[in-house]
């Protein structure tokens, strides 16, 4: 209940941030944060809650962007808000193509996955540059530009992006209170045990696959419908993948709100930087940088960290209150307590 | 006659030049505390990861309830009422205690749509706590837990299921004598409820008094089994030992 008020405030906010700072290169950089933190949203649900570090998301990125293009191109889905209307099926679209995959990749493990899926990725960039006939290749696929007032031209994707974020929050949550989230934790800490009390690994696995995909493909169309052109090598860019990752690690893994506080940490700085300097290749020794800096220092991320340092300090308040209470140290009584409570014959 | 819960026959697996099961055949039947013996290295846990499908075997056939399995599974296995312990015990460090239940109840596919608490599931949890002495812990990370009620929390988490036959790998090894008691305790009291377990246990003072019958195992194939005291007669048995 706390968590959807939460969502709910965080989106009112976000929603009236258009009218608060209406120059266009504030909101591209506000609605690339948005993509991102919606994106490492949905990658936690796989990297975070399962443990299972894919590097290959972008591979399904450019597929929800050749998706909406090819749609639009083909079948003609109208101007305006119209290519929005079909981003859920482009959605499911990506979330069944992404099972077969899953059904492959989640059969190795740790470092073989990310190989796996990193191997994924490349895969999907030449097949985008040589299967001419749908995605002409290195050439790339145009949209129709959108008819908007040039003066607010971001909103509409902005707002798009930012349904991308609550509904990656939402399902997030919705995933942590189902019996999903549990068996994706037990996943995550021992998956031979997991499958040794009866925990359906395999569907688990597949079922945080196909959201996860799923979302990150639907941004991938918007993303599209936004640049209106898209050429393969950034469709289908490993710098997709890094962000999501390094995004997630930095706020913390597992957790709800860690890949958003990341996101708004590392995309607003990112895109502030190429506006600036141009997209120079140097924002990936930043990254870089940064995922050593992260590993390092605050290898957790950020909130579980934090989290930590919080329930430590209430343990000591609770320790210095019972030590005034009972002149014992609740320390030594509690592991009385509890090795009596295990151990009692 | 109604047929053995499990039989084991002719299971063979080699690791390498190692034969860890040859053509080892055995029976746990109803209502039994089957014991398990056999120096170090002599295939009971391989054993284990076969039955419970861990490990494949080159050869040999597993029977439950009469049934072939023919690709045994670890999580069927379980909804099955088929389970074990591991040798070093495994829990789910990061989840809370109660939750390592919790996720053990054995349900289907479709439950992870499902909430990720239910009220059955929850009470059964929490009176398998109570009955292990685990209530005041059940919030707290099971990383916290001493090795001893590790061992104790696998086991209770393994009866969230209703298990028919429960595997224990060496259930009281490296833990503290009152500890022993307290596993011998909860290991009677749920065999008086019905559940069979095959024991694989260095202990002999209480394979002894625990366990009818006993098997004995040597280069991985079963070289006595009967009523434990005519095994701990056996010559056989004292050569494996002392040879081994
Ligand atoms: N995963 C494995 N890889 C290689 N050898 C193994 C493996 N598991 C068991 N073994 C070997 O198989 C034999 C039986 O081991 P094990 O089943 O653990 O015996 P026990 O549980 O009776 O002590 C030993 O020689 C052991 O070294
Ligand atoms: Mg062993």
């Amino acid at each position: 209940m706390r968590t959807a008020a939460a969502i709910a405030a965080l989106s009112a906010l976000l929603a009236v941030f258009p009218f608060l700072a209406t120059a266009p290169w504030v909101m591209t950089i506000a609605l690339f944060t948005l993509m991102y933190a919606a994106l490492a949203s949905a990658w936690n649900l796989v990297g975070g809650y399962a443990g299972y570090p894919s590097l290959g998301h972008a591979a399904f990125f450019g597929l929800g962007a050749y998706t909406e293009a090819l749609w639009f191109n083909h079948h003609g889905i109208g101007a305006g808000l119209t290519p929005f209307a079909v981003l859920p099926l482009v959605g499911l679209a990506v979330a069944a193509a992404g099972l077969p995959v899953a059904w492959i990749a989640m059969r190795t493990r740790a470092d073989v996955f990310a190989i796996v899926t990193i191997t994924l990725l490349f895969v999907a960039q030449t097949l985008a540059y040589n299967l001419r006939g749908i995605t002409h290749g290195a050439q790339g696929v145009a949209m129709p530009v959108p008819d908007f007032a040039p003066a607010t031209f971001e909103r509409p994707f902005y707002y798009a992006m930012l349904a991308l974020l609550v509904l990656a929050l939402l399902l997030s949550h919705a995933v942590l209170r189902s019996r999903l989230g549990l068996a994706l934790l037990a996943i995550r800490a021992d998956e031979d045990k997991a499958r040794g009390v009866g925990v359906p690994v395999g569907t688990a696995k597949l079922g945080a696959f196909a959201l996860s995909v799923g979302i990150t493909g639907m941004a991938g169309g918007v993303w599209a419908y936004y640049l209106s052109f898209i050429y393969p090598q950034f469709a289908v860019d490993p710098l997709v993948t890094v962000a999501m990752v390094l995004m997630v690690f930095l706020g913390g893994r597992g957790t709800l709100w860690g890949p958003v506080l990341g996101a708004f940490i590392v995309a607003p700085a990112q895109q502030y930087l190429a506006y600036q300097y141009g997209a120079s290749q140097l924002y990936l020794l930043g990254y870089a940088a940064l995922l050593v800096l992260v590993m390092l220092v605050l290898p957790r991320g950020v909130l579980p960290t934090l989290g930590d340092r919080y329930r430590s300090r209430q343990r000591r308040a609770r320790t210095l209150r019972a030590d005034v209470g009972t002149g014992v140290s609740a320390d030594t009584g509690g592991d009385i307590a509890a090795d009596v409570a295990g151990e009692q014959p | 006659m109604s047929a053995p819960l499990l039989e084991v026959r002719g299971l063979a697996r080699r690791f390498g030049g190692v034969a860890a099961l040859d053509d080892c055949s055995l029976t746990v039947r109803r209502s039994t505390v089957t014991g398990l013996i056999g120096p170090n290295g002599s295939g009971k846990t391989t054993l284990f990861n076969v039955v419970t499908g861990y490990l494949r075997a080159d050869a040999g056939q597993i029977l439950l309830e009469g049934r072939r399995v023919a690709r045994p599974d670890p999580a069927r296995l379980y909804r099955r009422g088929l389970c074990r312990t591991f040798q070093q015990p495994r829990v789910f460090a990061d989840l809370s205690v109660l939750e390592n239940l919790l996720i053990a109840s054995g349900r289907r596919r479709a439950a992870l749509a499902g909430p990720r608490v239910r009220a059955d599931d929850r009470d059964r949890a929490e009176a398998l706590l109570a009955e292990f002495s685990l209530a005041g812990l059940a919030d707290d990370p099971a990383e916290e837990l001493s090795y001893g009620q590790r061992k104790l929390l696998e086991f209770a988490a393994l009866l969230m299921s209703s298990p028919s036959l429960v595997l224990l790998d060496e259930p009281t090894a490296g833990v503290n004598p009152t500890m022993v008691r307290t596993m011998e305790r909860h290991i009677r009291a749920r065999h008086a409820a019905g559940t069979a377990f095959l024991v694989v246990e260095h202990d002999m003072n209480l394979v002894m008094r625990l366990c009818d019958p006993v098997v004995v195992m040597a280069g991985g194939r079963v070289i006595a089994q009967g009523p434990p005291g005519d095994v701990q007669a056996d010559p056989l048995v004292l050569d494996a030992y002392l040879g081994g």
